[in-house]
């Protein structure tokens, strides 16, 4: 699958989504998103609610802007995903129950990923072919084995 | 991804699966020299722990009626239903609801719904039940079906259908929509209106397209999905 040949345009696009946590800022701009369509009350009567129907809006906005600057400048993301992940459980009270959940879910696991993600990893290996390939090891050099385990 | 590494460049990894350690072993040169940005396991985690543990605290903490949550929701029609409903403050005026430029919900009305709308200073409703559709499946919410009741403050429904019935203390009709004070909204100016100083309200049963309120209390909260509505 990897060794496919492929089109400029895409492999531009897989190697710039491989440098930045791709994944976890999508989703945290999607919960955003996802949250500022399930609340679209008029302005008036935001605006009679005051500060606190205001920040159903801010926070869902901000979710999405962090979101998109995770994706943009993936260099601050431990900024980011932890603003992220407080701003998204604060969507629980402050817009429609976090968008009805779903932003919430989305939202933290997003930041969950922006969170965990670092660059510049080691191909990933299934564990059962790196037993084998350990068990090869082994086999072949043991005194190799002693670095290894 | 894993595109057929060597067994040198790969045999330290069980050594150190998923920790978080960004120190890399010598296989620059093998591994296809693909190398990517990837999350670690467990740096997620201690993130994801915390953040999880947060969130069911808050759902549990809104569940007993000890936090107040708000909502604001509009565009989509959704039911709600409550066996009571008592308020202090009441306020009803017509009003031409708008939707969202090309909403799919707009059909051949044009994107506008003539609405009622009902604010109410403080209320308390009893068995609040709150469904959406979303096409083929329903989402759920309700609250206040034990001892503790559902309590809400400026809360604003625009509504389509209204049914229960009702009992009002000082009612006031025929006002002009822009005259009101008794919940603190004004409607728009020359349009039919009333206004009470208490309401209540057996067997409620709204058709709204927007809701908005400063704070819902919900004990008792419970969120899922159902094939029937309310």
């Amino acid at each position: 699958m990897p060794d496919r040949p492929r089109q400029g345009a895409r492999r531009a696009f897989r190697g710039w989504r491989a440098r930045r946590p791709f994944w976890g800022g999508l989703l945290l701009a999607l919960g955003g998103g996802e949250i500022l369509l399930t609340e679209k009350a008029s302005l008036k009567v935001v605006m009679h609610i005051g500060m606190q129907g205001l920040a159903g809006y801010l926070l869902p906005t901000l979710m999405l802007l962090l979101g998109l600057l995770i994706l943009f400048n993936p260099g601050q993301r431990l900024f980011y995903s932890i603003t992220g992940v407080l701003l998204s459980l604060g969507t629980w009270l402050t817009s429609n129950l976090g968008g009805f959940l779903l932003g919430l879910l989305l939202g933290v696991t997003g930041s969950c990923l922006a969170f965990g993600w670092l660059p510049d990893q080691e191909p990933r290996v299934s564990r059962r072919k790196r037993r084998r390939q350990a068990r090869a090891a082994r086999a072949a050099a043991p005194e190799g084995a002693g670095t290894t385990a | 991804m894993a595109s057929s590494p060597d067994v040198s460049s790969t045999g330290n990894t069980p050594g150190n699966p998923g920790s978080g350690s960004p120190s890399e072993a010598p296989s620059s040169a093998g591994a296809g020299g693909e190398r990517r940005g990837r999350v670690r396991a467990r740096r997620a985690a201690v993130m994801a722990v915390p953040a999880t543990l947060v969130a069911a605290g808050l759902a549990v903490l809104t569940a007993q009626g000890a936090l107040g949550v708000q909502f604001a929701v509009s565009g989509m029609p959704f039911t709600v239903t409550a066996t009571e409903l008592r308020g202090t403050g009441f306020e009803q005026f017509g009003a031409l609801d708008n939707m969202a430029e090309g909403s799919p919900n707009a059909g051949d009305t044009g994107g506008q719904v003539l609405v009622v709308t009902s604010a109410i200073k403080h209320a308390t409703l009893d068995k609040l039940c709150q469904s959406v559709d979303l096409g083929g499946t329903n989402l759920l919410i309700t609250a206040g079906s034990g001892a503790d009741k559902v309590t809400a403050t400026d809360l604003t429904t625009d509504s389509t259908e209204l049914s229960g019935n009702a009992a009002f203390d000082n009612i006031e009709i025929g006002n002009d929509a822009s005259t009101l004070t008794k919940a603190g909204v004004k409607g728009p100016i020359g349009v039919f209106s009333q206004q009470a100083d208490t309401v209540r309200i057996g067997n409620l049963r709204q058709t709204n397209y927007a809701t908005t309120a400063g704070v819902f209390k919900l004990p008792g909260l419970k969120l899922r999905f159902s094939d029937s509505g309310c």
